[in-house]
């Protein structure tokens, strides 16, 4: 039996969600914050998409968001030319950080005790996290702002992304190890620690590098113009969406295009995997987040799979006597479900 | 075996009708969104309660150091303390009271270089140090 994609739609943002960004996985499970034009970034429970608290404080557009590894501090990084680091449990501010331009980027050491900041003003910034006051470590270089920076090599050294290239920075020297240049502006960029890859997105190409060397070790073209990719932790496969506000899921050995989805009513700024690979989270221009299943069908979250024989009298239970949802919400569901084009079934294995 | 991302595409193998009526995966609800004009971060949460309010043990810390400095103010009670001044004055007397914001001390037969006075009000501010001796 065939099952269709339900993606789960987490409102509240009123403008683009532009980055987005998983924890680890705590006692708690984890957790998903969304960086929003807004300016009021939100944790949500990871698994299921639930709200959980909005961080009051910036007076601008928020540009990138991140979790500490066990989600109990969060920053964020803001047109208002800060960047905040905050309690996420609380959801207090816990330090400001001026600037002197439009913060983009925001990463954490493994450790948490060191925040790395990147932005219009094209520097890279190390912060002591218990020393807030003191003056950060400067790394100049970039010709242009920095989209994006990311601790690498055990947080031994630091990739930074401005429009036109990518760099590799060697963290106790603070000069540069390695630079790669890029044939367009670079949309998003990815790390992934295990197998040292760097995923990087720019025009319709998706492109996976050696987080060491800088060398490519393979690409893909997509049908549009992409925005963001990630990787599935386990590198069999990953999820990319762009400028035709479809979601495509590729198989990372083959470069196969496994599935595809419309369902986003905007162009897609972020996608993420998350920890555990379940799921990938989407943010869009049109201010929502959607949660993806990896293996569609599979009863994880707040998705159930509802066995054939059942399946009739369960989902039509399910389409009538869902608590709490209006006949709009439904109307949603049906909908989105029937714009879902599949270039290929995904089978389910039972 | 299962596949970590989903599952290959199908080939159309033999049994599988083409261009079969997929069906929607079912979902038990919806994600919750945001309260009204709340900020969230419930504090009845498990994580919340476990993890307390994050800056709690810097909170905690705080406020066991106010105790110990509220408790040795009480103990200097009734004792004779010395109080280092500007302009390198140093006097001597008996300690009675600290007013609630420790913006004055109330003390008793006041030594000072112009004689003994009964009873007089020392301005924190102009104190920069104090000591007295526990037993």
């Amino acid at each position: 039996m065939a099952m269709r994609q339900t993606p789960l739609t987490c409102s509240g943002h009123t403008r683009p969600v532009v980055d987005l960004a998983f924890s680890g996985i705590t006692p708690y499970g984890y957790f998903l914050i969304s960086a929003c034009k807004d300016g009021k970034p939100m944790l949500r429970q990871g698994d299921t998409g639930d709200w959980i608290g909005t961080f009051l404080g910036h007076k601008g557009a928020v540009w990138g968001a991140t979790l500490n590894k066990d989600a109990t501090k969060a920053a964020t990084a803001a047109a208002d030319f800060t960047a905040k680091v905050w309690d996420a449990v609380s959801g207090d501010e816990l330090i400001t950080l001026a600037h002197k331009h439009i913060v983009k980027s925001v990463d954490f050491t493994q450790d948490s005790d060191y925040l790395l900041t990147g932005g219009q003003d094209k520097l890279l910034r190390i912060y002591d996290l218990s020393k807030p006051e003191a003056e950060p470590q400067v790394i100049s270089g970039h010709t242009s702002g920095i989209k994006k920076a990311l601790w690498s090599s055990d947080d031994k050294q630091i990739l930074s992304a401005d429009d036109k290239t990518v760099r590799l920075w060697d963290r106790n020297t603070m000069t540069e190890v390695k630079a790669l240049n890029v044939a367009m502006s670079v949309s998003s960029m990815e790390y992934v620690p295990e197998g040292q890859i760097l995923v990087i997105t720019y025009g319709k190409t998706i492109a996976f590098h050696s987080a060491e060397t800088l060398e490519q070790i393979k690409s893909f073209e997509a049908p549009a113009t992409i925005n963001s990719a990630s990787l599935h932790p386990e590198k069999e496969c990953l999820v990319a969406g762009g400028e035709d506000f479809k979601l495509y899921k590729y198989d990372y050995n083959t470069g196969e295009e496994l599935e595809s989805y419309k369902g986003h009513f905007g162009p897609i700024h972020c996608v993420r995997f998350s920890p555990d690979g379940e799921l990938y989270a989407s943010g869009s221009e049109d201010g929502t987040l959607r949660l993806w299943q990896t293996t569609v069908g599979k009863t994880y979250g707040l998705w159930k799979c509802v066995v054939p024989e059942e399946e009739n009298a369960e989902a039509a239970k399910a389409r009538t006597t869902l608590p709490g949802t209006a006949e709009e919400e439904l109307e949603d569901l049906a909908s989105e479900n029937s714009d879902s084009v599949y270039s290929s079934t995904p089978e389910v294995k039972a | 075996m299962p596949h970590a991302c989903g599952g290959r595409p199908a080939r159309g193998g033999p049994g599988e009708a083409l261009g079969a009526a997929a069906v929607p995966v079912g979902v038990i609800r919806l994600p919750r969104g945001p309260e009204g004009s709340s900020r969230g971060f419930a504090p009845s949460s498990p994580r919340f309660q476990a993890l307390g309010a994050g800056g709690a043990p810097e909170q905690r810390q705080r406020a066991a150091l106010r105790e110990r400095y509220l408790r040795s103010l009480s103990a200097m009670a009734g004792r004779r303390v010395r109080f280092a001044m500007h302009e390198r004055v140093s006097v001597a007397a008996v300690f009675g009271a600290s007013d609630i914001d420790v913006l004055n001390f109330q003390v008793s037969e006041l030594q000072t270089p112009l004689g003994v006075q009964k009873e007089a009000l020392l301005r924190c501010s102009d104190i920069i140090a104090y000591t007295f001796d526990l037993e």
